[in-house]
């Protein structure tokens, strides 16, 4: 036990003192993390309301069989009307984007709304449109025309409004704002810390292993009187550590970066604050822990058994994409934590993250994902301590 | 004192290896490293265990620290059995390498605490042995100093002061000059000379003949496995057909 300790302490020291290891553990969840949500939203919203403001150009065809309809248009500050433009030449103006839209009406329209019957109006626009800012506008301005339209024929026929809400649909949502919220950023924050806690134990647990091999210190300490068992489990705490520090530095970036975006609503702050707090933290520290023992076991067992630092890199990068995949399967909609997904590694802790959060989890399957995290984290360990044992993978030539 | 009698060591090749080998491994399961090699070192002498490259120096002198266990055989250091006691024979070793076998963000202070830490020695002898060996090897001035940012020089005495400073009984030196300019391979040479003056058991593995006439007491040649020659240097040179050590050695092991 206590060269266990005297092992843990020179490793941990020696992975503080490497500035890529640092860097992967605090620079990039403290700073990255916040940096790029921040940088993300605010382009989003920047290019959004430039969006908003921008005059669309609109062709309007048939102003004279809806001189009405037209005028509307024509007082909409956020439209500038082109006229004299060739019907032939709509789509291609269109697809080339000299023109945001294009409205036609029927030639009978005046007739067909004076006879109390339906008239058409075509609207042209291009759907890639990022923000469909244009068919939105368009639409909305023929909508409330319409709306006037029907209201002055309900009335001058004096019939009954209801006429044409046959059905008056009452929503009562018994959603919270914290299951709302864990909705939308449930998936997303588990799949951030799994990813970072992987990272975060990657280059320590090359170091510890192939870096030991490489700098012809694996002998010196295999002479000492510290059993081998000893080193694996010295070795495999501190790589542990650095993945769960990673990916709980990881959520601290992202509830930073949360608490500096300027349009985040007071009122979702405070669940946000409330969703993560000590309870939460606890259960994510659990959950992330015997996650953090298997990565921690299978990239030192690789990492040991690579001959120099850069194969253990090229052995173990790769495994991200692993790492990843459950990761994302859990950002599906649809795919929730049942008997079946609790006992998944990856997808397990980000199902149950995601559940934990809305504030909803089955306590049966929570205890699932916690025996088969612990099962796969102690099988990974004694994999990793046998392997270590193997002289052809310490001496591999 | 160390023992090793009767040793083999055989070791299994992968398909890879095979291939590698060329077509006289082609059907072979496995490679005996070290075929039934025997022989002593005693307290106070400077043993040389010497052979070219691939002979099994450096699988003897694992097994002798107990990295590698034998497949045949047993050995003994300071009187403890290597694959029953191997905690006990690694607490009265010191094994150096050619490579300096240092952690470049540690500092000499606390890469030596590190291994004495490991080795269980009291804080106060600790404390005392380090001063010693620091003043000794001019490492005082540069003991707080990332040993990265340290000379060769500076590192080799670094890795000097690692090797020795639990102050073990039996001394294992695995071609510890190898790519070492002559200063620094003479501070070596220095440093085995003071060992085996001090009374330790001192074993040593080289390719160099110079080096085993310079400093060792007995010898032992081995070569693809097999132990050619185990005695005393008088002896070798009394038995001696050829006028040089290298021109005898390739006699003794049959490819002159």
């Amino acid at each position: 036990m206590r060269r266990i300790w005297i092992i843990f302490r020179k490793e941990a020291l020696d992975t503080l003192r490497d500035r890529r290891t640092l860097m992967i553990m605090v620079g990039m969840p403290l700073l990255l993390i916040p940096l790029l949500l921040l940088a993300v939203t605010r382009i989003q919203s920047a290019q959004f309301e430039k969006a908003e403001r921008q005059q669309q150009r609109i062709a309007f065809f048939g102003i004279e069989y809806a001189p009405e309809l037209y005028a509307r248009f024509e007082a909409d500050e956020r439209l500038l009307l082109i006229n004299g433009i060739e019907e032939d030449s709509l789509v291609n103006m269109i697809t080339s984007e000299e023109l945001a839209g294009a409205v036609l009406v029927a030639p009978d329209f005046l007739i067909r709304i004076a006879g109390d019957q339906q008239a058409q109006v075509q609207i042209i626009f291009q759907g890639s449109d990022a923000f469909g800012t244009a068919k939105d506008r368009l639409i909305d301005l023929i909508e409330a025309y319409d709306r006037e339209i029907v209201n002055e024929r309900v009335k001058r026929l004096k019939l009954d409004p209801n006429l044409f809400d046959a059905i008056k649909i009452e929503q009562t949502d018994l959603a919270t704002m914290q299951e709302k919220i864990a909705e939308a950023v449930g998936g997303f924050l588990p799949y951030m810390f799994i990813i970072f806690g992987f990272m975060g134990a990657m280059y320590p647990g090359i170091d510890l292993g192939a870096g030991e091999k490489e700098r012809g210190t694996l002998e010196t300490l295999l002479s000492t009187p510290a059993a081998r068992l000893e080193i694996v489990i010295g070795k495999l705490l501190v790589v542990m550590a650095a993945g769960v520090a990673t990916a709980l530095l990881a959520l601290l970036g992202i509830f930073l970066a949360m608490h500096s975006f300027p349009e985040m609503p007071a009122h979702i702050l405070d669940v946000i604050t409330d969703m993560l707090g000590l309870r939460m933290v606890f259960f994510l520290f659990t959950l992330i822990l015997p996650l953090t023992a298997f990565f921690a076991a299978v990239i030192l067992s690789l990492s040991i058994y690579a001959r120099s630092f850069k194969e253990a890199q090229s052995i173990i990068t790769p495994l991200n994409i692993a790492i990843i995949f459950p990761a994302m399967i859990g950002l599906l909609p649809g795919i929730e934590l049942n008997a079946t997904t609790a006992l998944v590694p990856i997808l397990n802790v980000a199902l149950a993250t995601k559940d934990l959060l809305a504030g909803s989890i089955n306590p049966f399957y929570l205890a699932e994902v916690y025996v088969s995290l612990l099962v796969l984290a102690g099988v990974s360990i004694w994999g990793c301590v046998i392997w270590f044992n193997r002289e052809a993978t310490l001496f591999r030539s | 004192m160390i023992e090793v009698g009767n040793v083999t060591k055989e070791f299994s090749l992968s398909r890879q290896l095979r291939r590698e080998m060329g077509r006289a491994y082609k059907d072979a399961k496995s490679i005996k490293a070290v075929d039934g090699v025997s022989f002593e070192c005693a307290p106070g002498r400077i043993f040389g265990l010497l052979g070219p490259n691939g002979a099994g120096k450096t699988t003897i002198l694992r097994m002798i620290a107990t990295m590698l266990k034998p497949t045949g055989g047993f050995i003994k250091v300071a009187g403890y059995d290597t694959q029953k006691d191997g905690q006990r024979v690694r607490e009265n070793i010191g094994f150096m390498t050619g490579q300096t076998a240092l952690y470049d963000r540690l500092t000499p202070n606390e890469m030596v605490k590190y291994i004495a830490d490991l080795h269980g020695m009291e804080p106060a002898r600790f404390t005392e042995r380090r001063d010693e060996l620091f003043t000794l090897l001019n490492i005082h001035e540069f003991a707080d100093r990332r040993i990265g940012r340290l000379s060769s020089g500076m590192k080799q005495k670094t890795s000097i002061a690692r090797t020795i400073i639990h102050d073990a009984e039996v001394m294992v030196f695995d071609e510890p000059t190898e790519g070492l300019d002559v200063m620094t391979s003479r501070a070596i040479i220095d440093l085995i000379r003071s060992c085996s003056s001090d009374g330790k058991t001192v074993i040593f593995s080289t390719h160099r003949m110079g080096e085993v006439k310079l400093i060792c007491d007995d010898i032992a040649i081995i070569h693809k496995g097999i132990l050619y020659f185990n005695g005393t240097v008088e002896q070798f040179e009394a038995q001696m057909t050829k006028e040089s050590y290298e021109d005898e050695f390739i006699h003794l092991v049959g490819e002159g």
